[in-house]
């Protein structure tokens, strides 16, 4: 059954506007590339939610949470490098994912379809995003310092390494809750690039943090009524409506 | 009772701590000293500010005042040169709401020596010394009982050195301030410091800079390494 656009626009903005505070924080922290990859451990989370019927987005989050673990765990206690890691562990989970689902279930888990939603999808989608946008304006002065420099957080008493495992956690619940729009492959995108491109236009922190939610939101809605005007996946086309903002910001910078 | 106080402190990074590390570390601090930490680059230095920040772990005994406040400038900070991130801003993140005026981010930029057109450029895009007495100023905004300074003016003009020691001075008469800080330059540990550890990933030295900086002490401190210098071409 087809939800009807409105609750469509509604969940999608929501995620958009959690996913773009997520990631500007993610971009002062350099993990871009980890946190677009991150997005793909989803994937086997979501086939065993298909496989066993439970809520996709629990197994989603459940394997994002492990993901994120390990990331802090070989920051934090081994000299591995982590991209080496991410490379490694996160396609693996790519394809562990893949042999579990079938064809038509990959497609979806990889690209999401957002007018799929169901009403408990649509309540998940409101409430994490919720949750996310209010962890962040009030964790605000922690994350902002931890990201920049975990050393002046520690001298007034932070505890970088508790803020960074908080903040993984975060974004791993705020991929959780774009799969269903975008999926396993592009929701790293749709937290990454309106955060990449609010990062271009914005003079101070405030007008980063609200342009990025701004635009995550902007692009969020014309991909769905473009993808529903022409019959498409939402996931992709917001994504090359990102990517189109992306480049014009770069150009304006350069200007 | 001394604000800050080590016994037999190792601290680095690695299993066994040997990474970066320093040993055998063992001084005290009472309120109002200012302490120069001196010591051939790659002996520890850092490593010592980071352990008595909390940041690495350490073996031994180190002891500090109950609720003391520990202000810390970093030689730099790593930063994304286009970080969009204001200078007032960023010195918002230091202050609470509730905190005094008196401490204001016009005002403690202008303890450090900045206008306050400062307070609304990227701190992405300042000079390394400017931003360099932005964190002097963040560090201030505090009210630290305990002063770290990595370096303090490595990056900074010299005209600002000038500056920079006297407002530590300043600083240090009105709240009874205590200063460690990494130097380079024996001019400023003679200046300034009432005390001077020596390090070499060891403690070479401890006391008042008159009694212990020495000829033979600083040819043990700095010519080891001058020697192996001459071996390396």
């Amino acid at each position: 059954m087809e939800t009807s656009l409105l609750y469509t626009l509604i969940a999608g903005s929501a995620i958009a506007a959690a996913g773009g505070l997520v990631g500007s924080f993610a971009l002062l922290r350099r993990m871009a590339l980890v946190g677009d990859a991150l997005s793909h451990v989803a994937l086997p989370g979501i086939a065993l939610g298909l496989l066993l019927h439970f809520n996709p987005f629990i197994g989603a989050f459940a394997f994002l949470l492990l993901g994120v673990l390990i990331i802090w765990a070989v920051e934090h206690k081994t000299k591995l490098p982590v991209e080496a890691l991410v490379g490694v562990v996160f396609t693996l989970a790519l394809s562990v994912g893949a042999l579990l689902a079938t064809q038509e279930e990959i497609l979806e888990a990889l690209f999401g379809d957002i007018t799929k939603l169901s009403r408990l999808d649509f309540v998940l989608a409101i409430l994490s995003s919720a949750f996310i946008i209010s962890l962040v304006v009030i964790y605000y002065k922690k994350f902002s310092l931890t990201m920049m420099s975990p050393d002046l957080a520690l001298s007034i008493g932070y505890k970088p390494h508790l803020l960074e495992l908080l903040f993984l956690t975060i974004f791993a619940l705020a991929v959780a809750a774009g799969i269903k729009f975008t999926g396993a492959l592009l929701m790293g995108s749709l937290i990454i690039i309106p955060a990449a491109t609010a990062r271009n236009l914005a003079g101070s922190m405030k007008s980063y943090l609200w342009l990025s939610a701004f635009l995550g939101v902007l692009e969020a809605v014309f991909g769905m009524l473009a993808a529903k005007y022409y019959g498409l996946s939402p996931g992709p086309v917001f994504v090359i409506f990102a990517g189109i903002f992306f480049f014009v910001s770069v150009f304006l910078k350069e200007k | 009772m001394p604000i800050l106080e080590l016994n037999d402190l190792k601290a680095g990074y690695g299993k066994d701590k040997t990474f970066e590390g320093v040993s055998d570390v063992s001084f005290s601090l009472d309120r109002g000293d200012t302490l120069a930490v001196i010591g051939p680059n790659g002996s520890g230095k850092t490593t010592l500010f980071r352990a008595i920040l909390g940041s690495i772990p350490h073996e031994g005994e180190l002891k500090k005042e109950k609720n003391i406040k520990i202000g810390y400038v970093p030689q730099k900070i790593d930063l994304e040169r286009d970080i969009p991130m204001t200078a007032e801003e960023f010195l918002k993140l230091r202050i609470h709401p509730s905190e005094d005026d008196e401490h204001s981010p016009a005002k403690v930029l202008k303890m450090v020596g900045l206008g306050e057109e400062y307070l609304s450029k990227k701190i992405g895009e300042l000079s390394s010394g400017e931003l360099q007495r932005i964190l002097i100023a963040w560090a201030i905004i505090g009210h630290p009982d305990l002063l770290l300074f990595d370096e303090p003016t490595a990056s900074v003009d010299v005209a600002g050195q000038e500056t920079v020691y006297e407002l530590l001075h300043k600083l240090q008469d009105e709240y009874s301030l205590t200063l460690a800080l990494i130097s380079h330059d024996l001019s400023v540990v003679y200046k300034y410091a009432n005390k001077v550890l020596c390090l070499n990933k060891v403690q070479i030295c401890f006391g008042s800079p008159l009694d212990v900086l020495t000829p033979d002490e600083l040819q043990k401190l700095y010519g080891g390494e001058r020697k192996l210098y001459h071996h390396l071409h």
